[in-house]
């Protein structure tokens, strides 16, 4: 498969920055650029055919949510290349504490949940 | 030999540490999987709602009884009502509906086990439940209303009493005598641009909104714009918790917000109110309290009702989320289907971050590298006492001032005093000496907010607002003012009064003269 389907769900305010749409159904590839910090672009010149991959996991997902659905504020949403403090995410329910925060690796069919605890006191 | 470089040795990069202890299983049932890491500590599900709900009724629940409980538990029999301060954010939205599965909908999930079907925690606790929200959106320029939207909010919970206020109410004379306000006709004012916050009266009484814009404008600093909201709000609710008969004000302050509002408040002088900060019991001052101002029940005899007016009401503030982290509070209100309206950030156009908004970001990054540290605030900060005595309450934000403030002022502060007029040392005016300020009736940070200026120049909120020198007060606080003896403000509440005089030489020589040595 060439392409994981998730469900992506925003709360706490964070909807805001995303068309004002609670939830969203994406597509991503599964395999992305090895060497991606801050873009999905980034492309190292070595003249080599074959780039180092890796299946596309959290971090991945956190940055391509900002290049391709954030429509304004991205500093409200992005910090220091990982999510900005005060939002909680939870994957298939899960803290992603537990799954190994942005190293997780995702799967077809995963529910990711970014929930921000800084729209409120 | 390892060259250290991780892209060739893979051993090179150290070990991301855990954000939790041990496994990955419920550290409370041990059985299933964890859903949730809070502080290094994995809880599922089901275990992590009944834990908020645990921790929420352990905060509440020995704060009911006008008197705490002794070694046996008895039964929650509050001195009167319940007021939730609710202002549209992640904690308070958790507090309204933690509040109205245990009291109203009396929700069988968040029971304790123990007790059995007649258990007394089964009956009602609270005869009446009222919910107040203040909107602030008047005080800063383009932010949005959203009364409409609370009062929509707030109608998917039943049996819940709503009062709605807006900040520019602390202003307002017609608020202040419905509530049961002491009337008064003197209409007075404070020169805010001036050091001396001398007082005054004016000229004419402008409506609330201006006053309030006026005043926010006469301001300092953003960081006084910002706490003297958060003040005029809390003692809105504080006085609406009177009228409604409440013993209760809650709060939806979590652990993190808490963390902030002790750093924030210590920062600015506040660290003589820290307990308050956590938990506190505010009785009004009898001169502001009119002759209607507690709503009696129907049954009450008349004997009873000389005695609640003349008797000292009390109204306890309790903060029951605050062993509750912000992460705690929006994993709870997604997982139990609370939604949020939220609040927006206070601020407007040109102005900084002021203390409260870089503690928080402060805290908010502490908790997401070091969640521990957040919970070491709060306890550390429970665990002081300051020393000094209380001598009255401040006559701003009503709460207990330390004796001794101005006098401490003076001595630390180095002032550069303009040069005489002229060179003969005329004594200066009695009147002028005597003139009336508000700087004895206010504690330490309230005079701070007032006086501590920037040293850059800040751009004002309203900068449309009126310019004049002498500004209107809240009505709690001329209700004060216009009651003190002579009306003039010359006897200090707290039973000092200090002047300042240059001393002539002439004079200085005569008070020391039979102690100096001769020069022969």
């Amino acid at each position: 498969m060439s392409t994981i389907s998730l469900k992506i769900e925003f709360g706490g305010g964070l909807e805001l920055l995303f068309s004002n749409q609670r939830s969203h159904r994406i597509s991503i590839p599964a395999l992305v650029p090895a060497s991606s910090g801050s873009s999905s672009t980034q492309q190292k010149g070595e003249g080599d055919d074959a780039q180092p991959t890796k299946p596309a996991d959290l971090s991945y997902l956190i940055f391509w949510l900002r290049d391709n659905l954030l429509k304004e504020r991205a500093e409200l949403f992005v910090e220091n290349g990982t999510v900005r403090p005060g939002v909680l995410v939870l994957v298939n329910d899960t803290d992603w504490e537990l799954e190994g925060e942005g190293d997780y690796q995702l799967k077809d069919g995963d529910e990711i949940v970014f929930i921000s605890t800084l729209h409120g006191g | 030999m390892s060259c250290g470089n991780p892209v060739a040795d893979a051993d090179a990069l150290m070990q991301r540490r855990k954000k939790y202890d041990k496994t990955k299983n419920c550290v409370k049932c041990k059985v299933a999987e964890g859903n949730l890491v809070i502080r290094h500590a994995v809880y599922c599900k089901d275990c992590f709602l009944h834990l908020i709900v645990h921790k929420f009724r352990r905060a509440l629940e020995p704060t009911i009884n006008p008197k705490p409980d002794g070694p046996r538990r008895t039964t929650l029999k509050p001195a009167g009502n319940l007021l939730i301060g609710f202002s549209g954010g992640l904690g308070s939205s958790v507090l309204l509906d933690l509040i109205h599965r245990c009291y109203i909908a009396l929700d069988k999930s968040t029971m304790p086990a123990d007790g059995g079907r007649d258990h007394p925690r089964h009956e009602r606790v609270w005869k009446k439940v009222t919910v107040c929200y203040v909107e602030v959106c008047d005080a800063f320029p383009g932010m949005q209303d959203k009364t409409h939207q609370i009062t929509e909010y707030l109608k998917r919970y039943d049996e819940l009493h709503f009062v709605c206020l807006r900040i520019q109410d602390a202003f307002d004379r017609s608020w202040w005598e419905k509530i049961g306000g002491q009337r008064f006709s003197a209409n007075l004012g404070v020169t805010l641009p001036d050091e001396a916050l001398f007082i005054q009266s004016l000229s004419s009484s402008a409506d609330s909104l201006d006053s309030l814009r006026t005043y926010l404008s006469a301001l300092p600093t953003p960081t006084a714009v910002t706490t003297s909201i958060q003040t005029f709000t809390r003692l809105l609710l504080l006085h609406t918790a009177l009228q409604s008969g409440s013993s209760h004000l809650v709060l939806g302050t979590s652990l993190t917000s808490l963390a902030v509002s002790l750093i924030a408040g210590v920062s600015q002088g506040a660290g003589f109110n820290i307990r308050e900060e956590t938990q506190e019991e505010w009785t009004p001052e009898p001169e502001a309290l009119g002759p209607t101002l507690v709503p009696l029940a129907e049954t009450e005899s008349n004997e009873d009702r000389k005695k609640s007016r003349q008797g000292k009401r009390t109204v306890r503030v309790v903060r029951p989320l605050r062993d509750i982290g912000m992460k705690e509070c929006a994993a709870w209100a997604w997982w139990s289907g609370v939604t949020v309206v939220g609040k927006e950030k206070w601020g407007w156009a040109g102005a900084k971050p002021g203390i409260g908004t870089l503690t928080k970001d402060f805290i908010v990054g502490l908790e997401k590298d070091y969640p521990s540290t957040v919970s070491t605030i709060v306890r550390t900060c429970g665990k002081l006492a300051p020393k000094g005595e209380v001598s009255g309450t401040c006559i701003l934000c009503g709460r207990p001032a330390q004796r001794g403030v101005q006098e401490w002022k003076a001595r630390i502060s180095i002032r550069s005093r303009p040069p005489p007029a002229d060179a003969t040392d005329k004594p200066e005016e009695p009147a002028e000496l005597l003139r009336p300020s508000l700087t004895p009736y206010l504690c330490y940070a309230c005079h701070t907010t007032l006086t501590s200026k920037s040293a850059r120049p800040v751009p004002s909120p309203w900068p449309a607002a009126s310019q004049s020198p002498v500004v209107s007060l809240p009505v709690w606080t001329e209700a004060r003012l216009a009651s003190t003896k002579g009306g003039d403000g010359t006897e200090h509440m707290h039973g000092e009064v200090m002047q300042t005089r240059r001393v002539g030489e002439e004079e200085m020589k005569g008070i020391v003269n039979e102690f100096l040595l001769d020069s022969s």
